[in-house]
């Protein structure tokens, strides 16, 4: 399985050249996309961060613990952190398998894992302003 | 030992890093206590090198403690 795990503070970029091989059957592809409402609340953005180094230890871990039941050929992970507004993707995620149902299972397990283990956080804060001259 | 808290626990202990002499008999339940025990440790998790620890397990040779409040990634 090949994997690709990143964590940006600028607006995701998705890979143009998609890692298929002649197996790839099923892509998906899943994009996380910041609402105007968190928990009842009208927000502009959410400000995320991590345990950087510690998620993606753990993201690693998850993608070996789905693909014993779910394997797939490629796994792409993007996590954005900083202040993410509203409309923009905070997550991407693209899965390569051989057929829809491990593709889908793969990327659905992740985020189900992704939002119980890995160390990463947000709050609708608004973003940093800069300094009154 | 570094020392770090992240989001809700960074607001509770008033620090995000610090660096604390610690001795490997002392759990991170103790550590927390000591450095910052305006903190209660219901509802946070503890992380030792980079993972999930006890605790009231020793923290032994490890080089970071973070303090890891409920996740909310995605």
């Amino acid at each position: 399985m090949e994997t690709h795990i990143e964590f940006t503070t600028v607006p995701i970029v998705v890979p143009s050249a998609p890692a298929r091989t002649a197996e790839t059957g099923a892509q998906v592809e899943f994009h996380g996309i910041v609402r105007s409402l968190e928990q009842d609340r009208t927000i502009t953005g959410l400000l995320y961060e991590a345990h950087v180094p510690m998620a993606e230890r753990h993201i690693r871990r998850i993608l070996d613990q789905i693909y014993a039941t779910w394997p797939c050929h490629a796994v792409i992970f993007i996590h954005r952190l900083g202040w993410v507004p509203v409309g923009e993707a905070s997550l991407y995620i693209r899965v390569h398998a051989r057929h829809r149902e491990p593709a889908f299972r793969f990327s659905m397990d992740l985020i189900d894992l992704l939002k119980k283990d890995v160390p990463i956080w947000k709050r609708p804060d608004p973003p940093p302003q800069p300094p009154v001259l | 030992m570094k020392i770090l808290a992240f989001a809700a626990a960074r607001d509770r202990a008033g620090f995000s890093e610090m660096d604390v002499p610690v001795d490997p008999s002392e759990t991170p339940r103790a550590i927390l206590r000591r450095i910052a025990p305006q903190v209660a440790v219901e509802n946070l998790r503890a992380a030792v090198d980079c993972e999930y620890w006890d605790w009231d397990t020793a923290v032994g040779a490890a080089s970071e403690l973070a303090i890891i409040p409920p996740v909310s990634g995605g």
